[in-house]
């Protein structure tokens, strides 16, 4: 590339910086929270700026008011009424809103920003000084904050000055809080590793890795802080401690408590510096609360639910299959109008007792989906759209909800990826295994539970004095054990494996893939085994099915798989993998990524990164053949039509 | 003796972390040797590749390579001068001539920044480039020699809107942006899915041949080991127990933890089904070594001597070391 190509990219391409506001305002104006709050906060705010052309009558003056205008109700002359002084409350409400205003979004500022340098100084450079900074900061926290802007004010003379940097001064420990916790997550990522391995100093990081990842908290923090300290200088006027050459909302309600509003029956007097303040506080915080929705998208995550059955019973099935699974599609369906994801479809295969299946395919491909189906363990979104799943002869689509519920656990179980978060940490882990049985089996004679742990602990090579131990004091690999106990804990037919050792060492992984052959043939157990590892398909699986984009590219037994594979797709799958036994092998990758499963190709789903793709690829999905008479062997591929 | 042919030189070098306080019965504080006396050279256009278990001192060693941890002990030295005693300067300097690629493409990233912000902030910390249009050109050369072309489609894009390979692919263009001699790369695929580990293990060697970089790939797969190193050392409990060319090591493993570990890759083909040598148990912790030979608790073929005498590093065979007593003659 030449000097003056470059050039042209520079000109061509320097657009102001990108697409990152128009999301965020995107995303904030489908906030009604938030909108709703920010269009109550610049009501407020423009009635205050415009006061001096709203108000009806100037409250800086006394003349020609008589003691007769004192306490006057709501009319055409004085909308609002009059106060103690005779004055326009209407008036002193514009002027009012002005200056609480301008106390709030000070005072605001100074402890956001004091509170944001304690938070990140702490945060980022811990040790000693985060130690004493933080507890000065709990030691100010400690202090009752209204007592001592009280005790501050009345020893000072009590000026609109005075009273923003009190009430500034006293606000920031729960901002210095909650930052210095933001800065330690933000400090924790490789990023900031990384800035430091190119040789960025402190201060090049905390400018460029961490306060553009805390600014967003820091903005929402000080929304609220605004609204607390609107609040404050309330009370501390309320108190008689307000600035007298001032006419704050606070004050308004000060004279008026003062000087008998009440008694006099002028409700207006304290009504309407109330409902202002109630009208800025209720505004801030609904903004408040929208922007972090706004900023922070994993507030508003779903959590699992199980998905609604839609198919009705068919007749049962073959005795000596155990699991049969027939055309299982699984679409997500998060948006009415927009197209759903279709994650399975189609999906069949068969699990006899004892037998292994391996599940395989990238990221993407709707391994997992089709798991969770299984159990209709699926995601709010996910729905089952078409399909059987018979269980001894049982369609599991079309059981209530209890029955499934029974089937669960006690006849299909799931071991888990990552054993590490699927633990209680404050529970003993053979606790944990005694209340999955009883969960399961409440009939289970209390006296025996004891000894069905030892004796599951024992199955999966624990050591019987580790019952009583914490998930910490397990490693890795035992962790994994004990989720492996768990789910045999109701002596299930079935396990779901779902990426069971994909964080473990190359040791324990081996480990573990001994202990669940041996249980296949001990307790003659049948396997589903999610994985993306090809190599460990291929020690311990009897059959494969490769998934590609939600359908079934090969299904077959897992010599013909890795010796006669006929799909492309696993072909091309085999050449990327390393194989140990011959490293002169050169290792192809397949071009391009799986594709997105709410966009997918018209045609053949893995056309579009074949190497043997051809026209009708691109327009036609291809049908599942069957290629071996007697033999398991189905692909979808146009190109095993064309050679029969 | 330090002979200039050797970019990189490791001597002895240690890192103990202390866990804990010292106990005000003057007894010392315990300590994790993480590192404890790992020796290696390279030559400029090598790749070494380092082998090992989680726990093995892999990882704290890339750390010490880069100046981000301090050794306790031991010299490491690059182009002739020992850097563990570098000053904050030198450091930086060193920087521009030392580069790492990290394990996670989705968090060595920092996704508020668009990837021409990433690729030339290495560029912007040691002020080179200052001119716009060069800076602009030696960040295209950088993402296009990574593979992400044309360069221009992605200058403005954030790291979300990119895959797991593509992220990766700007990491590598971030450390390749200053011309390093020295790619310490730590478990570069591990996170990726099999069919991109290809692509992105195939970019790194041409990387290595077109750059004449010198590369140090950290993995705990020896699985894919034998595509790109020419060398390998597997380490163990804080030591390389073995070192050797990448074929030697492979085919013909001398120490019984390696052999161990080569017998457990699972391989690809179900024809070749054969009997693993699981060690039962896990890695020790580094808190306490254990005595004589570290690995003895563990090892399939220990012998009494084991459990006193800690092995020297032997050569077995030319240019294959290995520290086990068995194989001394």
């Amino acid at each position: 590339m030449t000097i003056q190509a470059a050039s042209e990219l520079l000109d061509t391409k320097t657009v102001a910086s990108p697409t990152s506001f128009a999301n965020f305002w995107n995303e904030f104006s489908k906030n009604k929270m938030a909108v709703v709050g920010l269009s109550m906060l610049l009501v407020m705010i423009v009635a205050a700026l415009l006061s001096p052309i709203l108000a009806s009558h100037d409250i800086f003056t006394s003349e020609g008011i008589t003691s007769a205008d004192v306490y006057q109700a709501p009319s055409a002359e004085h909308w609002f009424g009059t106060d103690d002084a005779g004055k326009d409350v209407y008036s002193s409400f514009l002027y009012g809103a002005g200056v609480s205003l301008i106390v709030g979004f000070f005072a605001a500022f100074i402890s956001i920003v004091i509170g944001g340098v304690i938070g990140i100084v702490s945060g980022f450079y811990g040790g000693r000084v985060e130690a004493s900074l933080m507890r000065f900061t709990d030691v100010m926290m400690v202090i009752p904050d209204l007592p001592l802007m009280v005790v501050i004010i009345a020893l000072t003379k009590p000026s609109l000055f005075n009273i923003i940097l009190v009430i500034g001064l006293l606000g920031w420990t729960t901002t210095a809080r909650i930052v210095r916790s933001q800065t330690l997550s933000v400090k924790s990522h490789k990023f900031v590793l990384r800035a430091r391995a190119i040789g960025g100093g402190n201060p090049h990081i905390i400018r460029h890795h961490i306060l553009p990842l805390v600014l967003p908290l820091m903005v929402v923090q000080a929304v609220l802080v605004i609204s607390t300290a609107i609040i404050n200088e309330s009370t501390l006027s309320f108190l008689g401690l307000g600035d007298p050459t001032t006419a704050s909302w606070g004050q308004m309600l000060y004279f008026a408590f003062q000087r008998g509003a009440m008694s006099a029956g002028a409700t207006w007097a304290l009504a309407v510096p109330g409902f202002g303040i109630l009208w800025v506080v209720l505004g801030l915080t609904l903004f408040g609360q929208g922007l972090e929705q706004v900023l922070n998208p994993k507030l508003g995550s779903h959590h699992l639910m199980a998905g609604r059955p839609i198919v009705k019973s068919e007749a049962g099935k073959s005795a000596d299959v155990l699991l049969d699974v027939q055309e299982l599609s699984i679409h997500y369906i998060d948006n009415e109008n927009k197209a759903p994801a279709r994650a399975v479809e189609k999906v069949s295969f068969t699990l006899k007792e004892g037998e292994l299946i391996g599940l395989v395919g990238e990221s993407g491909c709707g391994k997992t989906t089709l798991m969770l189906g299984l159990l209709r363990l699926l995601p709010e979104a996910g729905q089952i759209v078409g399909g059987h799943v018979y269980f001894a002869g049982n369609d599991l689509m079309a059981m209530s909800e209890s029955q499934i519920a029974d089937v669960r656990w006690k006849d299909i179980s799931i071991v888990f990826q990552g054993a590490m978060n699927a633990l209680n940490p404050v529970r003993t882990v053979g606790d944990q295994i005694a209340e999955a049985i009883i969960k399961h089996i409440p009939e289970f004679p209390k006296e025996n539970i004891n000894a069905r742990v030892l004796q599951l602990l024992d199955l999966v090579g624990i050591n019987a004095q580790q019952k009583d131990n914490y998930p910490h004091e397990y490693s890795g690999g035992m962790r994994q054990r004990a989720m492996i106990a768990m789910a045999l804990a109701c002596n299930p037919r079935v396990i779901i494996a779902d990426e069971p050792t994909t964080a473990l060492d190359v040791m324990i992984q081996a480990q573990i893939l001994e202990l669940l052959d041996d249980l296949r043939k001990k307790l003659k157990l049948a396997i589903i085994f999610v994985t993306h590892d090809l190599g460990i398909v291929a020690e311990i699986c009897d059959s494969v099915l490769v998934m590609y984009g939600g359908v079934t590219a090969e299904y077959a037994n897992v010599d013909t798989i890795y010796n006669a594979p006929k799909h492309p797709y696993t072909q091309e799958l085999l050449k990327a993998f390393p194989d140990l036994t011959i490293p002169e092998k050169k290792l192809t990758s397949i071009p391009g990524y799986p594709p997105k499963l709410n966009n997918l190709p018209a045609g053949c789903r893995f056309a579009p990164r074949c190497p043997l793709a051809f026209a009708r690829c691109h327009t036609e999905q291809p049908a599942l053949h069957s290629l071996k008479n007697g033999d398991l062997h189905l692909a979808s591929c146009h190109l095993l039509e064309e050679s029969k | 003796m330090i002979t200039q042919k050797h970019i990189l030189e490791v001597k002895n070098i240690k890192k103990h972390f202390q866990v804990g306080r010292p106990s005000i019965f003057g007894q010392d504080a315990r300590r994790v040797h993480a590192v404890d006396g790992v020796n290696f050279h390279m030559y400029r256009g090598d790749v070494l590749a380092l082998v090992g278990e989680s726990g093995c001192g892999k990882t704290t060693l890339s750390m010490l390579l880069m100046g981000l941890e301090e050794s306790t002990d031991g010299q490491i030295f690059f182009e002739g001068n020992d850097i563990t005693r570098a000053t904050r300067a030198e450091r930086k300097r060193l920087s521009q001539r030392i580069q790492m690629v990290f394990q996670d493409p989705y968090e060595s990233l920092n996704p508020t920044q668009s990837i021409e912000e990433i690729v030339s902030e290495p560029l912007v910390i040691h002020k080179l480039a200052k001119d716009p249009i060069e800076r602009r050109l030696r960040v295209v050369n950088a993402l296009e020699d990574s593979g992400l072309k044309p360069a221009a489609d992605y200058l403005k894009r954030y790291p979300h809107e990119l895959s797991g390979g593509q992220r990766q692919r700007v990491v590598i263009a971030s450390a390749l942006v200053l011309e390093p001699v020295l790619l310490v790369a730590d478990e570069p695929v591990s996170m990726l899915d099999v069919s991109i580990r290809a692509e992105i293990i195939n970019l790194l060697a041409d990387l290595r041949r077109k750059r004449e970089l010198t590369v140090i790939f950290i993995t705990h797969d020896l699985g894919t080991v034998g595509y790109f190193a020419d060398r390998v050392a597997v380490m163990y409990l804080g030591r390389i127990v073995e070192i050797g060319n990448t074929l030697d090591v492979l085919k013909n493993p001398k120490h019984p933890y390696t052999k161990a570990l080569l017998s457990v890759i699972p391989v690809p083909n179900p024809r070749l089904r054969k009997k693993r040598e699981i060690l039962q148990g896990e890695t020790p912790n580094p808190i306490n070594i254990p005595t004589g030979c570290r690995f003895h608790p563990r090892c399939p073929v220990a012998i009494e001597a084991c459990k006193i005498s800690d092995p020297a590093f032997i050569e077995v065979e030319r240019a294959h070391d290995a520290a086990c007593l068995l194989l001394v003659k």
